[in-house]
């Protein structure tokens, strides 16, 4: 018997391994549509800096027990999308807008999704979408065929509406909100506290209404989306790059440009061709020196070229092979008139190495990439699209390994600052002592992040031992804590030099901003020890424990002094009243100067 | 008057008065130290006989503990002390009043006064402890400048005293007209012994002993008087029996139950306790532990009761203490470790009431006698 092969769609995929994403059972899976939701609105907002207002809702479709069907909506002020990107944004896993290379919450394509997925394999409901977009308002119903990875839309509604923009998304499915409660809430109140210029209003099953207002209008400094950093370069993406600088354009796409261009008709021959390019030369576009260059070399007019497809142009034998429009398979050589033939050898071979490196990688100046170059022994003048695999490959190695490289350009991130992570610490603990910290920008395997730390002590905070808040890109992480490495760093300080001890009442808030977070899950909940980020927190965490030692023992000595204030002007003229009373004398001795005496006499002491 | 009729020494007979007069003298000049420092801009400093475990050593002549040379120095100018010493110098203007004005005080007055004068103890204990550094800082009981602990114990028989309190002056009472006997309170231990036919004080345990011992007139069979040190004596109670002894020239004879508790009882009244070694006149040494011992338990067949942990670990505890190295004392011990059993002075009753007055007594007083 022969077996047989079958292909999945993505979409399929996530639908057999949705464990991977976080949608594990019924109370995991209500958490994580919360979030998918709520992130998903709050990157929206950000990208066009709209101070967000978030409205989360969750309702109970029946009563009885858990685990049963919930609507969970969650409505933002966002820009929301264009109509025409809705069902495909919110119906297809592994499409979105976030695969840059700058910070976001979401990153992967598929949260909304796999939210809406899950929604769907329990309930089989669809998914109600409503966005305001451009003055008027569309509202979808929508379910996904799972098989194709593709939406299936049930109705399109469009109205006019005055309404400013925004996204409403209604997700009916099965959840456990008795067991998912207090992780929702704790979500809620954590995503207020990393989001201080936000409005969030979350409306639970009960009607109660939990509020938590902005406290800060400034939304920090947008992310600026920049070039791969060569560190954290892999093959298969040095490749698309190259490729990227080599690719063919296609005919049909620029006729109409080649003929404004060159003022010529389709059908006039390679030569007629020619002399109208050469007039010109200087001043055409990229696209139609190309275009007419392959004419001229292998000799045909535009109406032929339309209808052959290029195989590959081999600089070295200088031999271009094609296929015809009736599929045959052709080798010619090119013919070398000039200035077409060193054109199109200069497309095919592409840049030099050196100008490619600068031209596409960050960090990378021309006396920086011809160091390197140098040290992996290429010829900076090798074109590269001369490169063979293996090259590719020494290549890539080189550039993760070479230690020469400037640190990679933080501004594709956003971290909140550390004056807004204090303020936030402060308006949510009303902490008697708080502090942050932002580190200096670091990378790990090219990837660039900054760890943000605030420690909180005392005042309203009540219980005793370090309680912590894990961050990531602005997301709070609640699952999973003993394994994240914000844990290990925390276990790994000496506390007692810094006279703090475990029963404290203690808050630490940590914030991990990357390009890449890395994450051990595509579920976002725990972070991976990296040595470079456990640097950072350990020396931020030191720092802030020192602060925290200092506010203690000023504290502490406030109190002694105080302390020792009272007990010289409390006891001392109790003594002179009873020894006056004692030896029956007739006034009471001077011992004032002696309360002065005293607090000096304790301070020298100590 | 009776025949052997004994009074006490007129010199004796004035002891209270200078005493109290003694305890007034150190208190002034105490204050006065303290109230010359403070003029001068100096710190006052105490200096008070350490009462630290290593302190206490037993001394065998005295045959009691004694403070040794230890001195704690307390000095106002350090905040650590200040609290404490100005409660010092706050108790001693206090006990000043009191002997002055004729007045006594309890130990929990003591605690709850101090509040009247925006003085802060924390808890009666910490009033405690600050009255016995008053006793320590001037070699007086607390009795003597008028401060008695709540507890309260009896004595009975032919014995007139006159009073010295406030108010009573001069008034005579003898403490047998009364069958239930005398509180042994500020009054009684501050007054006067005038006249006794007694010739010994026998000092017994129990209430409900001191009662058959009224009743059965073991007070005129035996020309004694007799104490109820209600179990471990309070310091008034020794400090009386130690008078009666010193001033009147009476044998004292303790009885107490059959175990170890009992055995200890005899032992604080004749070499006093750790707790009171920074003071000198609790101590009746020549006073004779005459039962119940160990071996009266076999010898009389007496009902027993089996001994706990804590009463054997109590027993080892006491054998290797100094006041207990001579025979008598180490004999019952063993004795009593062996059996592991004790019995109470009531268990006399199986053979009668009266058994107790008609034979266990006079046969152990005779014993003790002839040692
Ligand atoms: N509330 C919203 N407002 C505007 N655009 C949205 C909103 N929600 C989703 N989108 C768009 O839909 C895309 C898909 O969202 P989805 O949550 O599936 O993936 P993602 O956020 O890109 O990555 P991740 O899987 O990490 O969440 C997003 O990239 C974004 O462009
Ligand atoms: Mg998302």
């Amino acid at each position: 018997m022969s077996k047989a092969f079958s292909e999945i769609s993505p979409s399929e995929f996530f639908y057999r391994n949705r464990d991977l994403a976080g949608f594990t059972n019924p109370t995991r899976s209500l958490y994580m549509t919360v979030r998918e939701l709520v992130e998903n609105s709050l990157d929206a907002c950000d990208a066009e800096r709209i101070l967000p207002d978030i409205y989360i809702s969750i309702k109970a479709l029946s009563e009885g027990q858990d685990p049963k069907h919930y609507v969970v909506s969650v409505k933002d002020n966002g820009p929301s999308i264009a109509a025409e990107y809705i069902p495909k944004a919110l119906g297809k896993v592994l499409y979105g807008t976030k695969f840059t290379l700058k910070q976001a919450r979401g990153m992967f394509g598929l949260g909304a999704t796999m939210a809406i997925l899950y929604g769907q394999i329990t309930t089989n409901k669809p998914v109600k979408i409503v966005s305001a977009y451009d003055s008027k308002s569309y509202e979808y119903t929508m379910m996904l065929d799972i098989q194709h990875n593709r939406p299936v839309i049930l109705s399109k509604n469009e109205k006019v509406s005055n309404n400013s923009s925004g996204l409403d998304i209604e997700i009916t499915l099965e959840g456990d909100y008795s067991k998912a409660q207090q992780k929702i809430k704790e979500y809620v109140a954590q995503t207020a506290l990393i989001t201080p210029y936000a409005n969030i209003t979350f409306d639970d099953p009960f009607n109660n209404k939990i509020e938590y207002k902005r406290i800060t209008d400034e939304i920090p400094s947008p992310p600026i989306e920049v070039q791969p950093h060569p560190a954290g370069i892999d093959v298969e993406t040095l490749r698309r790059l190259i490729n990227k600088e080599l690719t063919l354009i296609s005919f049909s796409d620029v006729r109409d440009k080649v003929k404004k261009e060159l003022n010529a008709r389709t059908n006039q021959s390679a030569d007629t061709l020619a002399e109208l390019a050469r007039e010109k030369w200087d001043r055409l576009s990229r696209d139609v020196k190309l275009i007419t260059s392959l004419a001229v070399l292998l000799s045909i007019n535009l109406d032929e070229i339309d209808k052959i497809r290029i195989d590959k142009i081999n600089p070295n034998t200088d031999e271009a092979s094609y296929i015809t429009f009736d599929e045959r398979y052709l080798t010619v050589k090119l013919q070398k008139i000039e200035p077409f033939y060193k054109y199109l050898l200069s497309i095919v071979e592409g840049d030099t190495l050196l100008s490619f490196l600068v031209k596409n990688f960050q960090r990378v100046g021309e006396s920086t990439a011809r160091k390197f170059l140098e040290y992996v022994k290429f010829d900076e003048d090798k074109r590269i699209g001369t490169l063979t695999n293996d090259e590719i490959v020494r290549l890539t190695e080189a550039m993760q390994k070479y230690s020469e490289f400037l640190p990679p350009d933080a501004n594709c991130l956003s971290p909140l600052s550390a004056k807004f992570l204090e303020a936030s610490m402060e308006s949510m603990f009303k902490p008697e002592f708080v502090e942050a910290i932002q580190r200096p920008a670091s990378a790990y395997s090219g990837f660039p992040f900054i760890v943000e730390i605030g420690v909180a002590y005392g005042g309203e905070i009540k219980e005793e031992g370090i309680k912590l808040y894990r961050f990531a890109n602005r997301i709070p992480l609640l699952y999973d804590e003993g394994s994240d490495i914000s844990w290990k760093v925390i276990k790994e300080i000496d506390w007692k030099r810094y006279k703090i001890s475990f029963d404290m009442p203690l808050i630490i808030v940590t914030h991990i901003c990357s390009t890449k977070v890395p994450y051990k899950t595509v579920g976002k909940e725990y972070i991976a020890d990296r040595p470079e980020i456990e640097y950072e927190l350990k020396n931020g965490l030191r720092f802030l424990a020192r602060k925290l030692f200092l506010h203690l023992s000023k504290k502490k000595h406030a109190e002694m002094a105080s302390k020792r204030a009272n007990i010289y002007s409390r006891y001392l003229p109790l003594l002179a009243q009873f020894s006056k009373e004692l030896a029956n004398a007739s006034r009471l001795p001077k011992y004032e100067k002696l309360i002065r005496y005293g607090k000096r006499y304790e301070e020298e002491q100590e | 008057m009776v025949r052997g009729m004994k009074k006490s020494k007129s010199k004796d007979r004035e002891s209270t008065k200078i005493r109290k007069e003694r305890v007034k003298e150190l208190l002034t000049s105490l204050g006065i130290k303290i109230y010359n420092d403070l003029d001068n801009q100096i710190f006052p400093e105490l200096e008070i006989p350490s009462r630290s475990v290593s302190n206490i050593v037993y001394d065998k002549r005295l045959k009691q503990y004694i403070l040794g040379d230890a001195i704690i120095k307390r000095s106002s100018s350090n905040m650590r002390h200040l609290r404490s010493f100005t409660q010092l110098v706050w108790l001693a203007f206090f006990v000043n009043k009191l002997v002055n004005e004729g007045k006594t005080s309890t130990l929990r007055d003591i605690y709850y006064s101090s509040q009247a004068f925006n003085m802060d103890f924390e808890d009666q204990p910490e009033s405690d402890h600050i009255i016995t550094d008053l006793e320590a800082l001037i070699s007086f009981a607390r009795e003597d400048f008028n401060i008695y602990p709540e507890e309260r114990s009896s004595i009975f028989g032919d014995l007139t005293i006159e009073y010295t309190v406030r108010g009573y002056e001069g008034r005579r009472l003898n403490l047998a007209d009364h069958p239930d006997g005398y509180l042994i309170g500020p009054s009684l231990s501050s007054a006067e012994f005038i006249e006794t036919s007694a010739e010994m004080v026998l000092a017994v345990e129990k209430g409900g002993i001191f009662t058959r011992f009224v009743e059965e007139n073991v007070h005129k069979k035996f020309k004694a008087l007799i104490v109820d040190t209600a179990g471990q004596p309070p310091r008034a109670t020794r400090y009386l029996l130690k008078r009666l002894h010193d001033e009147l020239s009476l044998d004292v004879y303790i009885l107490a139950d059959g175990d170890v508790y009992g055995e200890h009882i005899a032992m604080v009244i004749k070499s006093g306790s750790a707790n009171a070694a920074h003071l000198r006149e609790l101590t009746v040494s020549d006073a004779k532990w005459i039962g119940v011992w160990a071996s009266d338990i076999q010898k009389y067949k007496l009902p027993t009761d089996p001994m706990t942990e804590a009463d054997i670990k109590r027993c080892y505890e006491l054998k290797n203490d100094p006041r207990y190295q001579l025979d008598i004392w180490q004999k019952e011990l063993d004795l009593f470790i062996k059996m592991k059993r004790k019995s109470e002075l009531e268990a006399f009753a199986k053979y009668g009431l009266t058994k107790i007055t008609d034979d266990y007594l006079p046969e152990k007083l005779k014993i003790a006698n002839s040692l």
